[in-house]
């Protein structure tokens, strides 16, 4: 920053955008907690002003040629200086301007979904919190940085997860996100700090230069600390293995579980990794291990979701299923297609949950035949903004998905991974095999009655805040199908963000999206047949094979693994040890320190007591010494 | 060597054995002769090295009435060997080893004065000449000493007296 | 001529350190008092060679005061040790084993 120069525009602006939600956050948690109305119009004012400004900023640099750094040193230690920054360049801008929508939307349609309950105040706080952390997150301009806002990211994560924190299973829940997320940051930190001693900065635009970094560091250098770094977005994005705590994480509201854990929270995962593309795209060992885990990872996270009987695990799922899907691109080699699809999947996958919502709110259950049977179908808005996020999920034309889905498919075809490409279009026919299997159960459901639906979550139950939730559904349905129109735009957008980005655009096989639309089709097919046609046992192929069943239900026992892991290694083990520690040395030590100085009084108490002749003894024997000290000594 | 230095020689010799045998007495009567003894040694000592007053108020107080005390006591105490360890083990040991700690000490000390290993030349102070430089210059010390044997007197009747209540001799006589 | 200071000297250490034994080695509080005036009457000896060895009177002058020092400690103590010996029927200085075994207090 030069300081004699007045303040650039978009410095203040940004500015504004990142401060007016902490500012939000602060006013409602300490003063307006129990003004609901005014709690939610001051999250609301903030996020839409956070929305405002990233939209300004999106206009006005779309042209921009070099990424805009605003910097300030925050501490000194010695040698080293920790910055304190803000970077504008395509990639973040666009992210930017993703979280601001997405959070402005949902704090609306939160307005009908939570109202009446007693946390109103706390629940805008929190997001409040959120929107700050994320936006922040977006445009940091070091690495450091990132990492301290990836934090906070998750803390509100936890904050929000266990929201009804008197339940249970939702603090638990809380406490289990957070745990493995914090789990994959150890590593974060691990290949963070070894950046740090090897680079001596940290900043992002140093980092993602291959000249710099070529020659400061070793290629196994490189290739570990990317190992690392990958880690911690293994935890933050759901990955293989660190997965099993976003299924848990429904526990939330469901707005939460919109904007969190499928277009936002998760995705800063997918984000840091086009972020520093240029870093990782150094190492093929670390592209390869991503592109194995995110197959992996859509691969296990879709066989799950066909066998979930909760409509928010499935999309949950699917969230993790397509994260993967993302990782696959990326790790393949393009920028453009992961970063695109993470575009257009926060648009769809959050107009998925919010309908979901919906259905909740109205029939008081998350178990889809429950809705079915309830007369989920009557929720119109709700079923055709299914049905259109389905479609965009499953890559449907003309939605935004179908395009996004296109470039992976097609980035893995060309850049030599056969197996991956394989596994994309089985991922690719599972996805919208259960999908479209939710969508059958809700549709037709079996023995419907028009039974009046229970006590809805929350305990309290508004007929007339409706339009909050429609409103914004219509909105990102709406974003859902002409996204992906803008992709030639958004490409040549996002090349301008500069090194790391591979202009090259791979070479159209047409006849992939002929394959991928008959594919989805086939799903489809199968999805009716199962559980769409009139005589169909709503049992899917799947369930009749109890093993299956049981493994994809049981999220391919993961949970237990960790279980038993814990309880070996940790209880078995390491508390052992230091149990023993705790009692032996560090009591030990102090018992014996006690131990010690009472028998040290005994010493002195036989010198002071006892008979006086001893004592005589003594200090003659003192005098003596005495003697020769002034003799000899002194 | 003159005939005084033999003598001092004799006398010192006499002095220490009759210490030694008076240390040694399990019976303590004893121990208090060989006291008298020892001290008699000692006032010839005190004239020999020009005390003579010194000389007769040792052999008055010290051996005649000091000692005498103590011969007064131990009748009293009616214990004239006490049973069990005459030198108990716990003690003896150290003792010995600080006794001839300090006495190597203080011969090491004593030794490195060169100026006392000159013999002295012989000296007698004479009973008047002392008696005039006594009052003359220490009179407030003389003052003070009476004093302090004025509460000796005091303190000595104050603790010796037979106080209402079971005593050992009491006790004794009973059936 | 008599004998140099020195042999004076070394003839009052050696009573000394017999009196200090007979204090800290004899298990009778009686043969404790004798040891304390074997070790004044030491220090008298050394006294009165010093007074010769300068030719002053001053080391006689002390002598008569340690005389009387002697004399107060020793009629005071035996006072004291006959008191000791109405409560415990002993002369040991072993308190503690005298009072256990008449039954008194510490």
């Amino acid at each position: 920053m030069q300081p004699a120069t007045p303040l650039p525009n978009s410095l203040i602006v940004t500015a504004a955008a990142l401060l007016l939600p902490l500012l939000a956050f602060g006013v409602i948690m300490l003063a307006t907690r129990s003004r609901h109305r005014l709690s939610a119009a001051i999250s609301i004012g903030a996020a839409g002003l956070s929305l405002l400004a990233a939209v300004y900023l999106l206009v006005q640099h779309w042209q921009m040629q070099a990424p805009l750094i605003f910097q300030a040193v925050w501490m000194v230690s010695g040698q080293m200086t920790i910055p304190i920054g803000i970077l504008l360049d395509p990639i973040s801008l666009s992210m930017f301007a993703v979280v601001a929508a997405i959070s402005f939307l949902v704090q609306v349609y939160s307005l009908g979904y939570m109202a009446g309950d007693p946390g109103f105040g706390r629940y805008y706080g929190c997001m409040s919190l959120f929107a700050w952390a994320m936006l922040t997150l977006t445009v940091s301009s070091s690495l450091l940085q990132i990492y301290i806002f990836w934090e906070l990211v998750g803390l509100a994560s936890y904050l929000l997860i266990g929201f009804w924190f008197d339940k249970f299973s939702a603090s638990e829940a809380g406490k289990k996100a957070f745990v493995m997320t914090r789990t994959g940051d150890v590593a974060f930190l691990l290949g963070l700090v070894l950046l740090w001693l090897q680079l001596g900065t940290l900043d992002i635009p140093v980092l993602t230069n291959p000249a710099t970094v070529g020659a400061q560091l070793s290629p196994g250098m490189i290739t570990l600390t990317a190992l690392l770094i990958f880690g911690g977005i293994v935890g933050k994005s759901a990955q293989f293995p660190l997965l099993t705590w976003l299924p848990d994480a429904m526990e939330g509201p469901t707005p939460v579980s919109a904007l969190l854990h499928s277009a936002t929270m998760v995705a800063a995962g997918v984000y840091l990794f086009s972020r520093l593309f240029g870093f990782f795209s150094l190492s093929p060992t670390a592209m390869a291990v991503c592109l194995t885990i995110g197959t992996i990872s859509m691969l296990l996270a879709s066989t799950m979701a066909m066998v979930a009987r909760d409509i928010k695990q499935v999309w949950a799922y699917s969230t993790i299923s397509q994260l993967g899907f993302m990782l696959m691109g990326l790790g393949a080699g393009s920028l453009f297609a992961g970063a695109f699809h993470l575009i257009t999947h926060a648009g769809f996958k959050a107009l998925l949950f919010l309908c979901a919502g919906v259905f909740i709110h109205h029939c008081g259950t998350n178990d889809m035949f429950e809705i079915g049977r309830q007369g989920g179908r009557r929720l119109k808005s709700a079923v055709v903004c299914t049905i259109i996020g389905a479609g965009a999920l499953s890559g449907l034309p003309p939605l935004s998905g179908f395009f996004s889905k296109e470039m992976i498919l097609g980035h893995l075809l060309d850049s030599g991974h056969p197996v991956a490409f394989l596994a994309a279009a089985v991922g690719a026919f599972l996805t919208t095999y259960y999908s479209f299997r939710l969508i059958f159960i809700i549709l037709f459901p079996r023995d419907s009655g028009d039974a009046p639906p229970p006590e809805s979550h929350d305990g309290h139950h508004h007929a007339g805040s409706e339009w909050p939730m429609t409103t914004v559904l219509w909105c990102l349905a709406g974003v859902t199908v002409v996204l992906g129109f803008f992709q030639t735009p958004l490409h040549d957008f996002l090349a301008r963000a500069g090194t790391g980005f591979q202009a090259a655009t791979p070479a159209h096989h047409s006849w992939l999206p002929v394959a991928a639309c008959l594919l989805a089709a086939v799903a489809i097919l199968q999805a009716w047949f199962e559980y769409g046609r009139k005589k169909a046992r709503q049992i899917g192929w799947v369930e009749q094979i109890p093993f299956l069943a049981d493994l994809f239900g049981q999220r391919w026992y993961l949970d237990r693994l960790y279980r038993y892991l814990l309880d070996t290694l940790v209880y078995r083990g390491v508390s052992r040890l230091f149990t023993a520690n705790d009692r032996r040395v560090i009591d030990g030590a102090l018992d014996g320190l006690g131990r010690s100085t009472i028998g040290l009084g005994r010493v002195i108490d036989w010198v002071h007591g006892g008979m006086i002749q001893y004592r005589l003894m003594i200090m003659v024997a003192a005098v003596i010494g005495l003697i020769l000290f002034i003799g000899w000594g002194g | 060597m003159s005939i005084l230095t033999l003598l001092f020689y004799a006398i010192a010799l006499l002095i220490v054995v009759a210490t030694a045998m008076a240390v040694t007495r399990r019976n303590m009567v004893h121990a208090v002769l060989y006291l008298v003894l020892s001290f008699f040694g000692t006032a010839m000592l005190f004239y020999l090295l020009g005390a003579p007053f010194l000389a007769a108020l040792e052999i008055i107080i010290y051996a005649g009435a000091i000692m005498v005390l103590f011969l007064f006591l131990i009748m009293m105490i009616r214990l004239k060997t006490l049973p069990g360890m005459f030198f108990p083990v716990g003690q003896l040991l150290p003792a010995i080893l600080i006794s001839a700690g300090f006495l190597v000490v203080s011969s090491v000390m004593v030794g490195r004065n060169p100026a006392g290993w000159a013999p002295m030349p012989a000296a007698q102070a004479s009973p008047l000449a002392f008696g005039v430089y006594l009052f003359q210059t220490h009179w407030l010390a003389v003052e003070i000493a009476s004093m302090l044997l004025l509460v000796a007197l005091v303190g000595a009747y104050v603790l010796g007296r037979r106080v209402r209540g079971p005593s050992a001799d009491a006790r004794e006589e009973a059936p | 001529m008599i004998v140099p200071l020195n042999h004076i000297l070394l003839l009052s250490g050696l009573l000394f350190s017999l009196g200090m034994f007979c204090t800290l080695a004899r298990r009778n509080l009686i043969m404790m008092l004798l040891g304390i005036e074997i070790m004044l009457n030491a220090a008298a000896v050394a006294f009165v060679g010093a007074s010769l060895h300068w030719q002053q009177m001053e080391g006689q002058a002390i002598v008569i005061f340690i005389l009387a020092v002697a004399a107060t400690e020793v009629s005071i103590g035996l006072a004291a040790i006959l008191v000791v010996y109405r409560r415990t029927d002993s002369v040991d200085p072993d308190m503690d084993a005298a009072l256990w075994e008449k039954g008194g207090s510490r």
